[in-house]
């Protein structure tokens, strides 16, 4: 049961904020008691919803002077359970807070607000011939002060990287709602340490940024789309590691295995995958229009070589659609299944991509658990998908058993167990398969330095002190009842 | 006053470490100061070295090849430690487009190992091929070819560290995407050596462009070609450069576009029409290399300082610049700053830098001094960070150099 906050307290945060904007009615808390990652719920004791850096600061202040835990959430569409609650914690969301503030198009930056759409700042940017090129999945929901927090990815981030490449600048609220600005495009980047850069991933436990300086690129001139089809995924692995060893450098190398696109084709996203295939394989070139035929047939070669049925390529922006349908729609069709997908996220160096799937599949198969695989295959990002019904205590188990041996399988590949979901609640445990305590040790400094009292986002990231025995399994039951 | 540490480290330290000569590019006032240069071998030694300083509370100057200025003398005693033994390419695969080698492995070595394969490290500061890698982390230094391929920040995969205190630590991994806990590794690239020694990294690779073109347009002073180049940093294509440079007698635009033959023709044609120039176009390395090289290549012995201002301001820091006769001036046109080199004979350095040090902060840009006669103070010419960046900066440097032995660059 959440302990409701004193009364003292929620009248003073409606002071600053408006009585509208401060929700304590328990119904209303339950849209909060989870992220993306809805395996882990716990309603927070109140969400406070503030419209300005002024106004975030003033919440903080007033939170963290009466100790109680600040959890930052943008449109909770994470999948780590970053946004979930601590028992004690107050959820500052990010929701109002959705203007773009600035389009310098001399210069191309913007800043916005933390709660503007990802695929927002694209829409308003692109009548100037820019745009903003992290695409991750939920871009048409996720925030962009999520997408700080986080580090996003994307498909597109093969060529173009993730959103630390693109955030020049921040301005952010830290402990007791200090507001501090950081880096921006006109200073030098090195007169003091890259703040900007451990800032973007922090994941709510370093503050809030408030305000993002965000560097644009210009819209590029064509774009080519092709679809490879292949007997197993492991041939369509072998052939991301041809296509990226022969010196092209595609925006976007996508694979759908052989489940998903069965998941896909029985829904009604069905984009007409042959239903044989192991795999598809989605690339996608894009840049100067003179080059990219060049690119796609080359590419198109590197595909047949290692096997592939078919190659098709988009004829028109509707068939490209077409070709990125069951990548874009595949969780959604995963629904069809399982009542419950667990979203995994790896990365493996490229090359081991196929040691790697066959080794998720021999887990799959001696769990007796489905795993469907979409994921960013040219910069070795995976996402097995487990399925499983989490009302089913057993099948609980062997889901957290097969993670576990699926996390260790990328580490030991040389790979990490996240590449852009992030650590959240989720994962804590799994960071010591690659950080030992020095490491684990020094994120804990760098935390302190931002957050001295841990008033952000507590018991995220940074695993548990040793003898907390509880198992992952148990945890989640436990928040669920 | 000339300090002597060999005799205390030679029980800690291989032979091996020792009698390393004093490289003439170190700074002079540190040059005077020591004795020898101690040169560990591996992580290891590295660290004991550390905990042997950080215990007596002797100073470590991190070195790489030592071109670089250094705004504070350390306070005695101290040694100079060169990462010049730590010169092995650990891990490199090549379809994986990483490489991962020790922080005193050249950036020419490198550049040989990655050629073979058709890859390379596409950043271009000063002299990049006589760097150390671990200096080019230190200094997180890109070089105008950032426009295209991203800052070099974004491309350091992994790295490992010792801390003030003597602890490892590995950061990062090898892998592409990576949000396995906070970032650290960001404020160590760039960091100068301010917080750990960084003893080896892991880096992005990109295969190398099938046609590297060089775009060129002279007059006779900079401000004329100033309009084409902000034109070309606002066209619909981005080049992978866009740089201009300035002597007393000659300036030039230069741009590089990258790719396949086709697409740089095409990129080539856009480029014309978007600015209405025709340029004068070298395909060939041996014909790029004069006029991509600063100031003809090598370390420069001229007095330098870099400057900073939204790139849309370029006119205006090219303006303030030009109260400086006779300085060469070398602007990245994407990232808008400029390195200034000054006269070496130059009259009252002093009031030179105070005046321009003050124009370019009331534009709203900074100033960062590269190199400094030793007779100068050149802290004070160092714009100083937002108060508040510069107390989360004195906060990391507590925690990962707690003794406060680390004397970086500048």
């Amino acid at each position: 049961m959440t302990r409701p906050l004193p009364s003292t307290v929620v009248s003073d945060l409606a002071e600053i904020v408006g009585h509208e904007h401060v929700i304590t009615d328990p119904e209303r808390l339950l849209v909060y008691e989870s992220d993306g990652l809805t395996a882990y719920r716990r309603p927070p004791r109140a969400v406070v919803l503030p419209s300005s850096t002024e106004e975030i600061s003033a919440v903080v202040e007033l939170l963290h002077s009466n100790g109680i835990e600040v959890i930052p959430r943008g449109a909770g569409t994470g999948l780590s359970g970053g946004a979930l609650t601590t028992p004690e914690g107050v959820i500052v969301g990010t929701a109002r807070m959705n203007r773009i503030l600035k389009i310098d198009v001399e210069n191309r930056l913007a800043i916005a607000q933390p709660g503007v759409i990802n695929a927002r700042l694209t829409e308003a940017t692109n009548p100037y011939g820019l745009y903003y090129a992290p695409d991750p999945s939920s871009q048409s929901t996720c925030t962009l002060g999520g997408n700080v927090a986080e580090n996003s990815g994307g498909p597109h981030c093969l060529k173009y990287g993730v959103t630390a490449r693109y955030v020049t600048g921040l301005t952010v609220v830290l402990a007791g709602g200090r507001i501090v600005q950081l880096g921006g495009v006109g200073r030098d980047p090195y007169s003091t340490l890259d703040l900007v850069g451990l800032f973007v991933g922090s994941e709510g436990c370093f503050g809030i940024a408030t305000e993002i300086e965000i560097r644009l690129l210009p819209i590029t001139e064509g774009v080519r789309t092709l679809l490879g089809i292949f007997e197993s995924v492991e041939s369509a692995g072998r052939a991301v590691t041809k296509i990226m060893a022969s010196g092209l450098m595609p925006a976007a190398v996508e694979i759908v295995d052989g489940p998903t696109i069965e998941a896909v084709e029985a829904s009604v996203f069905a984009a007409g995958y042959p239903l044989e295939a192991g795999a598809a394989l989605v690339i996608e070139f894009d840049g100067t229009e003179a080059g990219l035929d060049l690119d796609a047939d080359r590419a198109e070669k590197c595909c047949l070589e290692e096997g592939a049925i078919e190659v098709q390529r988009a004829t028109d922006p509707e068939h490209r659609v077409k070709l990125w349908r069951a990548r874009k729609k595949a969780f959604g069709a995963m629904g069809r299944i399982a009542p419950d997908l667990l979203v995994q996220d790896a990365t493996v160096p490229r090359t081991k991509l196929p040691e790697v799937l066959a080794g998720i599949d021999d887990i799959g198969n001696r769990y007796g658990l489905k795993i469907a695989n979409v994921f960013h295959a040219g910069d070795g990002n995976l996402h097995p998908n487990i399925l499983f019904d989490r009302q089913n205590q057993n099948e609980l188990e062997l889901v957290e058993l097969a993670s576990k041996e699926i996390m260790q399988l990328c580490v030991d590949a040389g790979g990490t167990i996240t590449g852009e979901h992030g650590v959240g609640v989720d994962k804590r445990e799994y960071m010591t398969l690659v950080h030992g305590p020095a490491e684990l040790e020094a994120m804990a400094a760098a935390k302190r330095v931002f957050d001295p009292a841990s008033l952000f986002n507590p018991g995220k990231v940074l695993p548990d002190v040793e003898g907390e025995g509880t198992t992952k399994s148990e945890k989640i039951l436990a928040m669920g009842e | 006053m000339r300090v002597d540490l060999t005799d205390s480290l030679s029980s800690l330290l291989p032979k091996e470490a020792f009698g390393f000569s004093v490289p003439s590019s170190l700074p002079a006032a540190l040059r005077t100061d020591v004795e020898t240069i101690i040169a560990p071998g591996s992580v290891e030694e590295v660290a004991m070295l550390l905990q042997w300083a950080s215990e007596r509370g002797v100073g470590v100057v991190p070195i790489g090849t030592g071109g670089h200025t250094y705004p504070r003398c350390p306070s005695d005693p101290f040694i100079v430690l060169t990462t010049s033994r730590l010169n092995e390419i650990q891990h490199y695969e090549p379809a994986d487009l990483t490489m991962a080698a020790g922080a005193g492995v050249l950036i020419r070595d490198l550049a040989t190992e990655m050629a073979i394969h058709g890859q390379w490290l596409p950043f271009d500061p000063p002299d990049v091929r006589n760097r150390t890698l671990g200096g080019l982390v230190a200094t997180g230094l890109s070089g105008p070819l950032w426009a295209g391929y991203g800052q070099l920040r974004n491309h350091v995969l992994g790295a490992t560290i010792v801390c003030g205190n003597g602890q490892t630590v590995r950061l990062g991994g090898k892998v592409v995407k990576n949000v396995a806990g906070f970032d650290i590794l960001k404020p160590m690239v760039g960091s100068r050596g301010e917080l750990a020694i960084i003893t080896s990294a892991t880096v992005r690779i990109f295969p190398l462009p099938v046609l590297d073109r060089l775009l060129v347009l002279e007059a006779a002073d900079i401000s004329e070609l100033v309009p084409t180049a902000r034109a070309i940093a606002t066209a619909p294509i981005m080049p992978a450069s866009v740089s201009l440079r300035a002597t007393s007698n000659r300036s030039r635009l230069l741009v590089r576009l990258h790719g396949a033959q086709v697409s740089v023709d095409s990129d080539q044609k856009s480029l014309e029409k978007h600015t209405s120039v025709s340029f004068e176009v070298r395909d060939s390395p041996e014909d790029q290399s004069l006029m991509l090289e600063e100031r003809g290549g090598g370390m420069n012995t001229e007095p330098a300082v870099r400057v900073w201002a939204l790139p849309s301001r370029i006119d205006a820091l090219l303006d303030v610049l030009k109260q400086v006769p006779g300085a060469s001036l070398n602007a990245d046109v994407y990232g808008g700053s400029v390195r200034v080199y000054l006269p070496e004979q130059i009259s009252d350095i002093e009031s030179s830098l105070t005046g321009l040090q003050k124009d370019i902060e009331e534009l709203g840009g900074t100033m960062r001094a590269l190199q400094i006669p030793a007779e100068v103070n050149a802290s004070a010419y160092f714009t100083k960070p937002l108060a508040d960046e510069g107390e989360l900066a004195s906060g990391l440097k507590r925690a990962f150099d707690p003794q406060s032995i680390l004397w970086g660059i500048g």
